[in-house]
């Protein structure tokens, strides 16, 4: 019989079922497996007293009460937005420009009863404030989940298909320096309702001591829905994924590529124009007339994904992509860059901390 | 009882049987029951935010996401060590020695160190299993066939002491 591999000798020590058998019968008469077998024993027990800690006392009930005293699940548009301070590693900006993306599109979709569709991208230059006014859209009305959305982390590509019902898209190679640590993540479908909500507008900008707009009548109650997802991205580096929204406790991927389908949103109500809309949400106290601009300027809102640029933090120029159009960010430094384009109702982005032409080069050999 | 509970009872029931545990992995991590409570407090916040505690899998998602998000903190938490030791000698068995004391502080140290460069999957291997998880549970949480926790337990441990000893001789 051949000797017993070091897992097997491990379970052995903590398994007493598993020392039962062949196995046990040859750990016993192979000086050779008994010897291993010692030495993985004593590795064990070593690392069982480095890693001992106090035991630490929990009232449960106490701590039951703590969480189910934190704020109730409000989804948001997006993630929640990390803090953005001068310094912050472009690709933490990156996410919360994801964030801001689909705050965007809801500011700059929605003719009534017509179907936000991209099917091109459009970069839309943002400053922090910004964005840190769009994240606080969630207020001016409720957010509900129809369709949570359920993100996991898969072992495999084929599970991750499996989960999100999308192809997971390849790297043709890895440029230099990048870890092949390779995590899938899967999210489902998800969609959620916005209601907008005079009184809670208002009682938003009270509490922040902001006066707010009027808000264009026939918007109370405006209902919008945005679906988001599928996706499945793969993630490469040395890390673990988020647990949470916090993604300040994640730590930072070198690649990531991605691939959704594209987003979609329809608006309940045909008596607000598309117009009033734009106009009343780019007054909200915050956004730049650069923004407001930027915005108005989207020649068809229903068939264009806006793409938030940072622009303290990236530069955004046109590239051609897997024969469509589509957004090339940041430089080559290799501090960070990424592109993002829409090919067939598929939203597609590449982002690392690598330089922008090795970025270009995956998203035109990704399959 | 009745055969169907509500979401409430669900999480109430969910949160009773696993809080312990979830703490224990991460303290297991943080060695700081304090913050080991903040990292299982939010796990849970989390969990509840996105998935429905009568799902199968809510004990293997929380025991993963406890190991994971202590061993984020102690990756990012540059300084712990001050925290770590006086927590250390507050929850600690007082009996020992001023000099003895300071030889476990500074092993505990050494072991976090250790334990936060290596990779996540050996990392979260090893705190599972020393958590009290058994072979299938830790294999649930990380989603592996219970027939590898072996050969991914001695790896794991053949690693941290390799970087318990690396961090000795730096």
């Amino acid at each position: 019989m051949a000797h017993l591999n070091d897992g097997t000798l491990r379970r052995m020590i903590d398994d007493p079922d598993a020392r039962a058998g062949a196995d046990a019968l040859h750990l016993e008469t192979c000086a050779e497996c008994k010897s291993r077998f010692e030495a993985v024993s004593k590795d064990a027990l070593a690392i069982s007293r480095l890693l001992a800690v106090p035991d630490a006392n929990v009232n449960v009930a106490r701590a039951l009460q703590l969480v189910r005293s934190a704020p109730e699940a409000q989804p948001r548009f997006g993630f929640r937005l990390p803090v953005a301070r001068p310094g912050s590693r472009p690709i933490v900006i990156g996410l919360a420009a994801a964030a801001v993306a689909v705050a965007l599109m809801v500011v700059a979709l929605a003719q009534g009863g017509v179907v936000f569709a991209p099917s091109s991208v459009t970069p839309v230059p943002v400053t922090l404030a910004d964005m840190q006014a769009l994240s606080q859209l969630s207020s001016y009305g409720t957010v509900t989940w129809t369709e949570k959305p359920q993100v996991q982390v898969a072992t495999s590509a084929a599970e991750a298909s499996t989960l999100s019902g999308l192809q997971a898209p390849k790297v043709a190679s890895l440029p230099q320096g990048v870890s092949s640590n390779l995590t899938y993540v899967a999210m489902t479908q998800a969609t959620a309702e916005f209601t907008f909500s005079a009184a809670q507008a208002a009682a938003a900008a009270a509490s922040t001591g902001k006066a707010l707009p009027k808000m264009p009548s026939g918007m109370d109650g405006v209902k919008l829905t945005v679906t988001v997802g599928p996706a499945v991205g793969e993630v490469y580096g040395n890390l673990t994924a988020p647990t949470g929204s916090d993604l300040s406790q994640a730590n930072l991927p070198e690649l990531i590529v991605g691939k959704s389908s594209a987003p979609t949103a329809t608006s309940s109500s045909s008596q607000v124009t598309v117009k009033q809309l734009e106009s009343y949400l780019l007054t909200l106290p915050g956004i730049s007339p650069e923004l407001a601009a930027a915005i108005k300027a989207i020649g068809d809102p229903s068939t264009t994904l806006p793409i938030p640029v940072p622009i303290q933090y990236a530069t955004s120029s046109k590239v051609q992509v897997q024969g469509v159009q589509g957004i090339a960010l940041g430089d080559n430094t290799g501090v960070g860059s990424g592109v993002i384009w829409v090919k067939n109702g598929v939203v597609y982005a590449v982002a690392g901390t690598i330089k922008q032409s090795d970025a270009i080069n995956i998203a035109n050999n990704l399959k | 009882m009745s055969g169907v509970r509500s979401d409430d009872e669900s999480f109430n029931a969910l949160f009773t049987a696993e809080y312990a545990r979830v703490v224990r992995i991460a303290n297991r991590v943080l060695a700081d029951p304090h913050e080991a409570e903040d990292v299982a407090q939010e796990v849970f916040v989390d969990f509840h935010r996105l998935h429905s505690a009568s799902a199968q899998y809510a004990p293997a998602w929380l025991h993963r996401a406890a190991a994971h998000s202590a061993l984020n903190r102690l990756r990012g938490a540059r300084r712990r060590h001050q925290r770590e030791i006086a927590q250390a000698v507050q929850e600690s068995d007082r009996t020992l020695d001023p000099q003895k004391q300071l030889e476990v502080d500074e092993d505990r140290r050494r072991v976090r160190q250790a334990l936060a460069r290596l990779a996540p999957k050996p990392a979260a291997v090893l705190v599972l299993r020393a958590s009290g998880l058994s072979y299938a549970e830790v294999a649930q949480a990380l989603g592996v066939g219970i027939g590898q926790i072996g050969t991914l337990l001695r790896r794991a441990e053949t690693s941290l002491r390799k970087e318990v000893t690396r961090g000795t001789s730096e």
